[in-house]
């Protein structure tokens, strides 16, 4: 095994070739995430006829890395602008973008880029021990402890919502009910419809998102006449980004482990994913922090631990494709199609066939974590001009931002409706302070927690014993109704003493 | 002192700006076919097969035609976005489409009207063959003995591949249903997409699945899974060791499908140019080869053949889903409302909850939105008109006027010429500068209106 290791950093560490490939990939993702509407998958999907050129380890290597680049790059308009760059920064917006009010962009971004970079590298290193016996974890999960698992990262949502558990949970299941809007997959029937085609395809959460976090912003802007002034116009921390990152860093070590290990178990489910793992991340986080109340209202903790969680379960994500040949989610998916085209099979015997392949793998995340230090660093400081631009000016640039990142997502017209609607939307829950990171996540996973309600119903032909006959669903389900028992035990609380 | 520097800035950014307008403007156009980049709608997901056969086709047309090719996702509904989409693009030659099986499934299901007498079809390029597969330690060893399990004891046998009523389905309750059996007899969970169903097999939860064989390569050739047949008519390429359902005395073959198609209506030059590129990229040795690497079976048909294909296609499909095999299927005990008038009585609750909780502990919140009513609606009317308009006059006029609208709007209080002068020179630069990013260097086809851009 060591031979193979060696090799395998030999390969990703001494090939000019590979680095030179890992450092244009990691900028070109960092733009792509920055770019609101635009994806990390869409990226790797235009590129990879390019990797019919290219050995197999390059052409991982640069999937690897604008991936990982990507979901960092997510945080920079959602700090600057508020509309969040992919749905794994969701969970923290509202966080990061206090922290720009207040004139802490740099701490915010600085935390982000830290704990991303540390987050990915553990979950790297955590898979190369220990990656084979993990993938086990793939083969617990049926549709019964999927719809647990799903259910846990909502309750996840409403435990960290910072005005309460429930304004979260109404803003939780508004999102669920909007996310049974048009065709359902599971019946093939139309819901909600009200005949229009353009509903067909329901509503789509990435256009929702930029609409309830970006224009409800620049509606509440220009209703306040906030024209005067930029977002923040001093911004205190100045050059030095990492000081505050480092020393949290040491300070809470105990909650970065834990993050990340969430972030890697989580991520090595197919299908669960980096948006999961930050929410849960998240709110585990809070749940052991010293200072809770701070969570949703400017916590650098919060971004710090969603950061570590969402970024270890990006490496994680490649166990159950690599040896199940099963995509996790759209990224891996395009992964299998070019192991394929290399004609490397993937399969359980790829860790003892293809070692070196799979170490080198884990290196390149390595490296690409690596790189993405310097890289983001400079990004961060390129994108900090945002905040001296005079916000009578920055307002129409993110309501274009908006339309067009809306648009983007599926070139479709109806998209920027959507948005539309979701701005106004927003600007109504913020009145009304229910939570709309928690509206985000419900639109994501209603879904797939429908479908694998009614699929594991239908199984078990409509009894409910369906849902724990399992020793995994059991064990999931015990930690769903801990969750909601001390929800609804200091609800109690709280209600008996006034 | 701010003033002035304000001014300086308009003066040197104008520069820039008219410069930037006249290379944008200088793109000429010429009546050549085509000279602006084209789109390809792929009614499925980023990451599928059919996504990734549609960005390899693009790849290539964009060699042989000149112009780029981009590739959108127009997902969603069962393939029903998509093919609706399709149908109904600008017939200008500039849209082509992807279509799959669902295309010849759909309206049978009364999820649509389009079908493909919608289409101009172009040329087939992949046929995959429905296959059986259960776990390696299934009890289950050849066709025979599953289709006598599922005989024996109806509705017990737990099955998916697809979503309710997807191709992997039909196969099936198809099968079934020439067996003499009740399309019923298996219990099929709807899930979507033959990943997560492989998943489940793979987890325990299910008894056997339908799918192509490609999707299963993985598990198959590590002695996971377990082939029981192909419902081909030949054995397939690369998986010779499969046999056909024909050989073990099934007569039922049935493959889904993916091929290109242009909506109706495409003046004959520029479809015969479209016509020829096609057929160029479909008999090119790296198609054969990408789709042999992919485990994609390669399936060739020119335009008249498809078209041919699609019509004996369809016929069939009505025989399944019209038939009274497929009516006893779609009455499903689990309602589709079952799940949002949960949501909706937990919803109730919780606001019956929250009016109990009393106004008191409801402060209203500190970013109380005060002031007027009057700009928020100006920067919405601004959005609907981008989006009436876009389509018209392409996005760059489109987006300036919403910009320099919105500039206007925040300078309330500056004179009319510095105004007009800020608002003027940041709306066009913007505009241009976002244009060159998505849609020329992310490729991301804005819309372009009778200028072109």
């Amino acid at each position: 095994m060591f031979v193979e290791i060696q090799q395998a950093a030999a390969q990703v560490f001494f090939d000019p070739h590979v680095w030179l490939i890992v450092v244009g990939s990691a900028i070109y993702g960092i733009f792509l995430g920055a770019m609101p509407g635009l994806t990390a998958t869409m990226g790797v999907a235009l590129f990879v006829p390019i990797t019919y050129w290219m050995e197999p380890l390059p052409a991982l290597a640069a999937i690897v890395t604008m991936v990982a680049c990507a979901i960092f790059a997510g945080d920079l308009p959602t700090t600057l602008m508020r509309v969040p760059g992919t749905p794994a920064s969701a969970a923290y917006a509202d966080d990061a973008y206090a922290l720009a009010k207040r004139g802490e962009a740099s701490q915010a971004l600085g935390t982000a880029l830290w704990f991303s970079v540390t987050g990915g590298i553990f979950g790297a290193i955590l898979l190369m021990l220990v990656g084979q016996q993990l993938s086990g974890i793939a083969s617990w999960f049926s549709v019964s402890e999927y719809f647990w698992l799903y259910l846990i990262g909502l309750s996840c949502a409403v435990v960290v919502g910072k005005d309460g558990i429930l304004r979260s949970a109404i803003g939780l299941v508004f999102g669920l009910l909007l996310s049974t809007v048009g065709l359902s997959a599971v019946y093939g029937k139309a819901r909600f419809t009200f005949g229009h085609p353009e509903l067909f395809q329901g509503i789509n959460f990435i256009p929702a998102m930029i609409g309830l976090f970006g224009l409800s912003e620049v509606l509440r802007g220009v209703m306040q006449n906030e024209s005067r002034g930029s977002v923040a116009m001093k911004d205190g921390v100045g050059t030095n980004l990492f000081r505050p990152a480092v020393e949290q860093f040491w300070k809470r070590n105990r909650h970065w482990w834990r993050s990340s290990l969430i972030g890697t178990v989580i991520g090595a489910i197919p299908g669960a994913g980096a948006d999961m793992a930050a929410w849960v991340s998240v709110s585990v986080s809070k749940r052991f922090s010293q200072k809770p109340e701070e969570y949703g209202k400017g916590s650098t903790e919060a971004i710090a631990d969603a950061c570590a969680g969402n970024s270890s379960s990006l490496a994680a994500a490649w166990v159950p494709a690599l040896v199940f040949g099963i995509p996790g989610d759209s990224v891996t998916a395009i992964v299998i199609g070019v192991l394929y085209m290399k004609n490397l099979q993937p399969g359980p015997e790829i860790f003892e066939q293809q070692a070196t392949l799979v170490y080198s793998i884990y290196f390149v995340f390595l490296l690409a974590n690596l790189v993405m230090l310097p890289i983001g660093w400079l990004a961060i400081h390129a994108c900090r001009q945002v905040l001296r631009v005079p916000k009578a000016m920055l307002l129409p640039i993110i309501t274009l931002f908006c339309v067009v990142g809306s648009f983007s997502i599926n070139g479709s017209q109806f998209d920027i409706l959507v948005m539309l609607a979701f701005g106004v939307l927003g600007l109504a829950c913020e009145r009304y302070r229910i939570s709309i990171g928690a509206m985000v996540l419900g639109l994501i996973l209603g879904g797939p927690l429908e479908e694998r309600f009614v699929q594991t119903l239908s199984g078990s032909q409509g009894s409910f014993t369906g849902f724990v006959d399992r020793p995994a669903a059991i064990l999931l389900a015990f930690i769903c109704f801990v969750i909601w028992g001390r929800v609804l035990w200091s609800g109690i609380r709280r209600f008996q003493t006034g | 002192m701010r003033f002035m520097s304000s001014q300086i800035l308009v003066n040197r950014w104008g520069v820039l700006c008219l410069a930037l307008t006249m290379l944008c403007v200088g793109c000429h156009r010429d009546d050549a076919f085509p000279s602006r980049p084209l789109t390809l709608l792929c009614p499925w997901s980023v990451g599928g097969g059919t996504d990734r056969v549609s960005r390899q086709v693009a790849y290539q047309l964009e060699q042989v035609l000149g112009v780029p090719v981009n590739v959108i996702n127009a997902t969603g509904g069962s393939g029903v976005t998509g093919h609706t989409r399709g149908s109904q693009a600008r017939p200008d030659g500039y849209t082509l489409a992807m279509v799959t099986v669902e295309l010849n499934m759909l309206h049978w299901r009364g999820l649509t009207s389009v079908n493909y007498q919608d289409f101009q079809p172009l040329h087939l390029l992949n046929r995959d063959s429905a296959a059986l597969f259960v776990k390696e330690d299934s009890p289950y060893k050849s066709l025979d003995e599953l289709r006598n399990a599922i005989r024996s004891e109806p509705g017990k046998l737990k099955s998916s591949g697809t979503a309710f009523g997807g191709i992997w389905h039909v196969a099936v309750a198809g099968w079934l249903d020439q067996q003499g059996l009740d399309p019923t007899a298996t219990n099929w969970i709807s899930i979507n997409g033959s990943g997560p169903s492989i998943q489940e097999l793979n987890a325990g939860g299910l008894d056997f699945i339908c799918c192509s064989l490609p999707e299963v390569d993985t598990l198959l050739a590590a002695g996971k899974v377990r082939c029981l047949g192909v419902m081909a008519d030949e054995r397939v390429d690369g998986f010779e060791e499969v046999a056909t359902f024909k050989e073990q005395g099934h007569e039922w073959s049935i493959a889904g499908w993916r091929g290109l198609a242009a909506p109706l209506g495409v003046p004959a030059e520029r479809l015969s140019v479209i016509e020829a590129a096609v057929s160029e990229v479909a008999q090119s040795e790296e198609l054969r080869e990408f789709m042999g690497q992919a485990g994609f079976n390669l399936s060739l048909e020119t335009a008249s053949e498809f078209g041919e294909t699609l019509q004996v296609q369809d016929r069939i499909f009505e025989k399944v889903l019209t038939g009274p095999a497929f009516e006893s299927l779609s009455g499903d005990h689990f309602g589709p409302m079952l799940f949002p008038s949960l949501l909706l009585a937990i919803l109730f609750v919780l606001g019956l909850f929250w009016s109990l909780q009393g106004r008191s502990m409801d402060q209203v919140s500190s970013r109380e939105p005060g002031g007027s009513m009057i700009r928020p609606l100006i920067v919405i009317v601004a959005c609907v008109f981008y989006l009436s308009a876009s389509e018209w006059i392409g996005f760059v006029m489109s987006s300036t006027t919403v910009v320099f609208s919105l500039v206007w709007m925040a300078y309330y209080d500056r004179s009319p010429w510095y105004r007009i002068k800020l608002a003027g020179i940041s709306s066009v630069l913007l505009s241009i500068s976002i244009y060159q990013v998505f849609a020329v260097w992310l490729r991301v086809p804005l819309p372009r209106g009778w200028v072109g851009w």
